[in-house]
C-alpha cells in the first residue's frame, strides 16, 4: 500500500525505486527522503495515447516521482478518496480527478461517443465531455473530490447518480445518460435533476457530496 | 415513513412509497425508483406562500421527491444535520434547508432589522410540525443553549437557526472607530434571550 491518508485532505506515498508514482503536477506539499521529480507527457500509452490525450482534452500533466522517500501530495483542499485497484477492471473517471498512482497502472483516454451518438450527446449536454480516463492495472489510486467520495454498491440493478456528482466507478457497469426534460425544465421551473446518468451492472460507483466540479 | 439519516456531508433519505421535499438541485444519487419534481413557486406552500417569499426576498427553491428507494442529497459538500421536530417550531435560514419530511409545514416569517445586518433578506424560514428536517451548514453545527438568565449572543453570520421560546435582539458595536475603518469586525450581533437552542455554524458566510 503506497498511499497512506494523513488526513481527509492530504495522502502520504511511499516512494521507492521499484515503485516510483505518478501524480498531479504541482500536487507536491512537502516530501523527505531523495526523491525527485520529473514530468510526464501525456497519458501513457506513447505517441498514440499522448495524440488521444492532446484531441480529446482529457489531459492532466503529471509528474513521476522517482527515487526513496515519503512524499505529501494534496490539491487545493479537496478530499482525497484512496482506491486499490485488484487488476479485475479499470477504474472510470475524469483525468482532473486523478491526483496521485502507482506508476505501475496504466492510463487511457476513452472516447464515449463508440458508445453511439446518444452517450456521446449525454456526455456534452452534462458537462462530463467526451472522453473518460480508464486507470488499468494493479495498485493504488488517490482520487480527488469536493466534500469527500462515498461508495455505492451496485449489484444487478441501477442507480441514478448526478453527472456533476459522479466521481468514477469501477467494475463492470454501463453508464447511461437518462434525460427528464419536461415543460417544467424548458421555462425554468424544473427541480434541477433534468439530467442523470443511470449506471446498472454491478459494481462500485463513487459520488461526491457536491455538484461543484473543479 | 420516510427516514432522513445524516451522513456527515450526505443526507440519506429513505423513501418508501411517500414524500420528501428537498432542495432543487441537491440530488447527487439514487437507488431504486425516485421521480423529482420542482414543487412549484411556494416551495410547497401554495400561492401564499409564495407570495410571501417574493415580498420578503426569502428564496427557497424545493423539489418533490417521491416513489420508493433511497436519495443521496448533499449540497456544496455541507455538513449535515437532522433535526427531528415533535409539534414544535425551528426557525432557520432558507439558504440552510436541506430537505424536510412531508409532515412538516415551512412558513417564512419577517425577521426586521437583524435580517438587514446580515444581508439575509427580511425574513427567514420556519418549520413546524411533526418529522424531520436536514440543515446544511459550513462546518459542524454548534447547538448552543440558552436558558433564562443566561443570553447567548451570536454573529449573525454564523447564525443557522433556533429552536425554543427565544427572543432575538440586536447588539451594536458600530462606534466612530468602525466609521473610520478601524472595527473589528464585529459591528453587530444577535441576543438570544429566553429558553432554547441556537444552532450557529463554525464558519461566517
Amino acid at each position: 500500500m503506497p498511499f497512506e491518508t494523513v488526513n481527509s485532505k492530504v495522502v502520504r506515498a511511499r516512494v521507492s525505486p521499484q515503485a516510483p508514482v505518478l501524480a498531479r503536477r504541482g500536487a507536491m506539499l512537502g516530501y523527505s527522503g531523495r526523491v525527485g521529480f520529473r514530468p510526464v507527457r501525456g497519458q501513457g500509452g506513447g505517441m498514440a495515447g499522448f495524440l488521444g490525450a492532446a484531441v480529446s482534452g482529457e489531459t492532466n500533466p503529471m509528474m513521476a516521482t522517482e527515487g526513496q522517500g515519503e512524499v505529501l501530495y494534496g490539491y487545493r483542499g479537496l478530499h482525497v478518496t484512496v482506491l486499490e485497484l485488484d487488476g479485475s477492471a479499470p477504474l472510470v473517471c475524469e483525468a482532473d480527478r486523478l491526483l496521485a498512482h502507482d506508476a505501475g497502472l496504466q492510463t487511457s483516454v476513452q472516447f464515449l461517443g463508440s458508445g453511439g451518438v446518444r452517450a456521446a450527446v449525454g456526455g456534452a449536454m452534462t458537462g462530463q465531455g467526451l472522453f473518460t480516463t480508464n486507470v488499468h492495472g494493479r495498485g493504488a489510486v488517490a482520487l480527488l473530490s469536493h466534500g469527500g467520495a462515498f461508495p455505492l454498491q451496485v449489484a444487478g440493478t441501477s442507480i441514478g447518480v448526478d453527472p456533476q456528482a459522479y466521481v468514477g466507478h469501477v467494475g463492470q457497469l454501463q453508464v447511461d445518460v437518462a434525460a427528464r426534460m419536461g415543460l417544467r425544465d424548458a421555462v425554468g421551473r424544473g427541480s434541477g435533476e433534468a439530467f442523470q446518468l443511470r449506471i446498472s451492472g454491478s459494481g462500485t460507483v463513487y459520488v461526491q457530496a457536491s455538484e461543484q466540479k473543479f | 415513513m420516510a427516514q432522513l439519516t445524516a451522513d456527515r456531508r450526505v443526507l440519506r433519505a429513505d423513501l418508501h412509497g411517500d414524500r420528501i421535499r428537498a432542495a432543487s438541485g441537491s440530488m447527487v444519487a439514487f437507488e431504486g425508483d425516485i421521480d423529482f419534481k420542482s414543487a412549484g413557486m411556494g416551495a410547497g406552500g401554495g400561492m401564499r406562500a409564495a407570495l410571501k417569499r417574493a415580498v420578503a426576498g426569502e428564496s427557497l427553491s424545493l423539489m418533490d421527491c417521491t416513489g420508493h428507494g433511497r436519495a443521496y442529497l448533499a449540497k456544496d459538500a455541507m455538513d449535515v444535520l437532522v433535526v427531528d421536530l415533535a409539534g414544535d417550531t425551528l426557525t432557520a435560514e432558507s439558504q440552510h434547508v436541506l430537505a424536510h419530511t412531508d409532515g412538516l409545514r415551512l412558513d417564512v416569517q419577517f425577521a426586521g432589522l437583524r435580517g438587514m445586518t446580515s444581508g439575509q433578506g427580511l425574513a427567514t424560514t420556519t418549520v413546524t410540525g411533526q418529522g424531520q428536517v436536514a440543515l446544511v451548514s459550513e462546518g459542524p453545527i454548534m447547538a448552543l443553549e440558552v436558558a433564562p438568565g443566561q443570553d447567548l449572543v451570536v454573529d449573525p453570520d454564523a447564525y443557522v437557526g433556533c429552536r425554543g421560546q427565544l427572543q432575538m435582539g440586536l447588539v451594536s458595536g458600530v462606534s466612530w472607530k468602525s466609521l473610520v475603518g478601524e472595527g473589528t469586525g464585529e459591528p453587530f450581533s444577535l441576543r438570544f434571550s429566553g429558553h432554547g437552542l441556537v444552532l450557529v455554524q463554525s464558519a461566517e458566510r
